[in-house]
């Protein structure tokens, strides 16, 4: 038998103006009733290709067919009105209003509140599993029924096709069984579901077909029947990066560094217990949301309700960011623009701006000679290019704005380095200066945690991986013989009670 | 050094607050001529309008330090009042130095309480000191039963008097401060401290020896001094930048933003507690409604200065500039006769206008810039 497409993309591609292939001729075939799986390493292009769908972005070349006719939607509005509704991780609902006045907040119409209306939503959030209630105020709502909210909200326009980016990645266990419960309701009623998800375990359970992407285009395409979560793995992966030397580190030095033990947060992050040696690079594998931000912040002091301890050198250090900072703990966040850099300042003064007393005289007077020559040694030793480094940290690309927050730690006080995805969002050359960078610090002794979602970038770089998933750490393997398939499989593969070899 | 960018210094997002001050002095100068009034630029006049302007002057250059943290400070009218009530009230019981010590102590604890409860608790700023604007002047209203207080004893008022309206000569202070950046001019190898000495050393020329300036004058001039050193030359002042520019990423370089937070609303009360001492030494004495809307003066003043309500830049020496164009509109009024009813709507009209300068500058630059005088030591990097 053979099946209508609701949509079909053929040879579709996006190059962006500054060059990048982002997708390069993509071949999608999406059915009614069925639910579709897309996984893909970061980097991928599946939010390209989601943007695209959902009218964000337009395609530069292939054909799009809905319904079996061709079609090319230029904003988002026009998306959805033909049909597909995008639910993406960040909801833009309004918390202050009910979940009704959500639902029914893009629809047209003078009036609201037509007992008609409400009988239509009330019926349709009964389909979905009444998941909420008409009238509780959205920012009352758990983030699961908020999601609810939205597709209600998708389903009420008339969607016939739901783009779902990484519904789960920030739910807890029972509420992702709700959701996989109402994607199930809505194959059974003729809807087709687009399902993002690292998790190759729900992709398993839950689809009929699965795409996965990589570098840009399709590395496997099949019915879900057809495959396992090994095979899935090995599509995702298969990126090659080049293993760095690690020679340096057996001569890196004797003892533990840093000692944590029980580091955790109520709610988020499970306790964790870890000795570092000296130049050792630990990396931290998991996918968003499954607490490896959590615990970097843990260990800096920066989440004011952890708990556990942390030290360096045999002395435990309180757990305020200025006491980690004076121990010689060093934290380069995730987001470098909101947590980061001070956009006001200078190259020079973002650089200076953890240690100021050390290159201020009499510890008070910052001074711009010693400021200026730091900034200068951190600028050739990174490689960073800038204008110099009187120049706005703004006015830099994103790779050397990284290196700019890297490098006011590199000083010889720091003792251990927090990473927290250096790599995110930038070219492909800082990011290998980047890779080299960590591993010439570690052969300098320098101790190092490293939080990456581009695992092959951990087995290359790191001495030995922490796998995490869902706040806590599920499995330890040595980088040498680690294959970056185990680590997606472990990451987001079969839960971790049941994960051979796993070591909580 | 490298030369700094002359079209950006000198640009109007930098250097317009000074422009519109010239220009406006020029304007009422003109003006007072041709309507044969004596010369509007007398140094007389100019020092009456710094006089005017020096209680605004002083809380506004604390209001700004608030600003640059990122935080906002509307009780600092109130706070004034309630410092000068203290002093009146207590003076004449205890003495002049007393009754001011504890006029700036309690306008000390209040700045405390609002920094507390603005960091602590975390209240928005704009509704904790919304509050703390309305409770202190109850406060007023009750330490006063309503009336207007009086400092009785003779000596005591003489002291305030002499306190408050004891002139100084700025001719000699005028050039020892050209010949300081002249210095630093040299040793920076910097063109404009040099400029600004030779302006300020023309200005005492012309005033002549014999001119003098009322005390209040000099405490705004001080102060002002003071607090920009701290922000331009020590750590504290570029912490403070950079709580306010990104209060994360300084938190997660080890930056108690809490801590330089507070502080900022200490400073803030501190200041308004000194200016109700000046306030309430003018006179002798204090009516419970006095000081009423100066927050929004200040503030305006702050504005016109290019301070940024976001946080992360501003400037004290241009505060200052922006309470003196505030202090010469309203000065040109009352000089020139030009009927006071418009003056309102020329004073809003003006802030309106430089916050549009500085907002559509701040576009078409496309990148934050900070103000001059917060620029980076960075004489050195080359």
């Amino acid at each position: 038998m053979v099946i209508t497409p609701l949509l079909l993309l053929e040879g579709v591609a996006k190059t962006f103006p500054n060059g990048t292939a982002a997708l390069r001729g993509v071949d999608l075939r999406i059915v009614p009733g069925r639910v579709h799986g897309l996984l893909g390493a970061n980097g991928a292009g599946k939010s390209t290709l989601i943007k695209i769908l959902a009218g964000a972005l337009t395609a530069s070349c292939g054909t799009i067919r809905w319904k079996g006719e061709a079609a090319q939607w230029k904003t988002p509005q026009a998306a959805k009105a033909a049909g597909i509704a995008t639910l993406y991780q960040h909801i833009p609902l309004v918390p202050t209003l009910s979940a009704l006045e959500n639902v029914l907040l893009d629809q047209g119409g003078w009036c609201r509140h037509l007992p008609a209306e409400r009988r239509r939503i009330a019926a349709l959030v009964a389909s979905l599993g009444d998941p909420f209630g008409l009238d509780t105020v959205v920012g009352d709502l758990p983030i699961g029924a908020r999601q609810m909210v939205a597709l209600a909200q998708a389903l009420a326009g008339g969607a016939e096709m739901v783009v779902m980016d990484e519904p789960t990645a920030s739910l807890a266990g029972h509420e992702r069984e709700a959701v996989y419960a109402t994607i199930r309701r809505l194959a059974r009623e003729g809807k087709a579901v687009l399902f993002v998800s690292h998790f190759i375990d729900e992709i398993v359970a839950l689809t009929d077909e699965v795409t996965v992407l990589r570098d840009g285009m399709v590395a496997l395409s099949a019915p879900t029947y057809d495959l396992n979560e090994a095979s899935i793995a090995q599509a995702i992966a298969g990126r090659v990066v080049r293993a760095l030397d690690k020679s340096g580190r057996s001569q890196g030095g004797t003892g533990n560094v840093v000692a944590l033990r029980d580091v955790g947060s109520p709610g988020t992050l499970a306790p964790v217990t870890l000795d570092l040696a000296a130049g050792e690079v630990v990396g931290i594998a998991g996918v968003l949301g499954s607490g490896r931000t959590e615990l970097l912040h843990a260990i800096f002091g920066a989440d004011p309700r952890a708990t556990g301890s942390v030290s360096v050198d045999g002395r435990q250090i309180e757990r305020l960011p200025e006491a980690s900072v004076d121990a010689g703990i060093a934290l380069v966040p995730e987001d470098r623009a909101r947590q980061g850099y001070v956009p006001q300042f200078t190259v020079a003064e973002n650089i200076s701006l953890a240690h100021l007393r050390q290159f201020a005289h009499a510890g008070l007077f910052p001074s711009g000679a010693r400021e200026g020559a730091f900034a200068a040694e951190m600028i050739v030793r990174l490689a960073i290019r800038a204008p110099g480094a009187d120049a706005l940290v703004t006015e830099l690309s994103g790779g050397n704005a990284q290196k700019v927050v890297i490098g006011k730690w590199l000083t010889p006080h720091t003792r251990l380095l927090l990473l927290d995805e250096p790599t995110a969002g930038i070219d492909v050359g800082a990011r290998t200066d980047i890779l080299r960078l960590i591993r010439r610090l570690a052969d300098e002794g320098l101790t190092t945690i490293l939080v990456s979602s581009e695992f092959e970038e951990l087995i290359a770089v790191c001495d030995r991986i922490l796998v995490m998933r869902d706040g806590a750490v599920v499995a330890e393997r040595a980088a040498d013989g680690c294959t970056e398939e185990e680590l997606i499989l472990l990451a987001g593969g079969t839960r971790p009670s049941l994960a051979a070899g796993a070591q909580a | 050094m490298t030369d700094p960018d002359w079209r950006r210094v000198f640009g109007l997002r930098e250097a317009g607050v000074y422009y519109a001050l010239l220009i406006l002095l020029a304007t009422l100068a003109a003006l007072a001529g041709s309507r044969g009034l004596p010369p509007y630029l007398a140094p007389q006049n100019l020092g009456n309008i710094l006089y005017q302007a020096s209680l605004v002057g002083i809380i506004g250059v604390a209001m700004t330090v608030v600003l640059i943290t990122g935080a906002f400070d509307l009780s600092v009218g109130s706070v004034a009042a309630l410092a000068a009530a203290v002093l009146v009230g207590l003076a004449g019981e205890i003495g002049f130095i007393p009754a001011a010590l504890a006029a700036v102590t309690t306008a000390i604890a209040i700045g405390l309480l609002n920094g507390v409860v603005v960091e602590l608790v975390g209240i928005n700023a704009f509704i904790v000191t919304l509050g703390t604007l309305t409770a202190v002047r109850g406060l007023v209203l009750v330490l006063t039963d309503g009336r207007s207080l009086m400092v009785e004893q003779p000596e005591t008022l003489a002291q305030m008097l002499a306190f408050e309206s004891s002139r100084f000569a700025p001719f000699w202070p005028l050039l020892l401060i050209a010949a300081g950046l002249i210095a630093l001019s040299v040793l920076r190898r910097s063109l404009l401290p040099g400029a600004a000495a030779a302006l300020l050393a023309f200005a005492a020329l012309l005033a002549g020896r014999s001119f003098a300036l009322a005390a209040p004058v000099g405490y705004l001039i001080l102060f002002t001094a003071a607090v920009w050193f701290v922000l331009r030359f020590t750590v504290f002042g570029r912490r403070i930048y950079a709580v306010g520019g990104n209060p994360e990423a300084a938190r997660l370089s080890g930056i108690n933003i809490h801590g330089y937070r507070i502080g900022a609303f200490i400073l803030s009360g501190a200041a308004a507690g000194f200016a109700g001492v000046l306030f309430g030494s003018r006179l002798g004495a204090i009516n419970p409604t006095a000081l009423q809307g100066t927050e929004l003066t200040v503030i305006a003043a702050a504005i016109l200065g290019g301070t940024s309500l976001f946080g992360g830049a501003g400037s004290v020496v241009k505060t200052v500039i922006g309470a003196l164009v505030l202090f010469t509109l309203t000065n040109g009024f009352n000089v020139l006769n030009l009927g006071a009813n418009y003056q309102g709507l020329i004073e809003g009209a003006v802030v309106v206008a430089a916050a549009a300068i500085y907002t559509v500058g701040g576009r078409t630059r496309s990148k934050p810039h900070r103000t001059a005088d917060t620029a980076p030591g960075t004489a050195a990097t080359a």
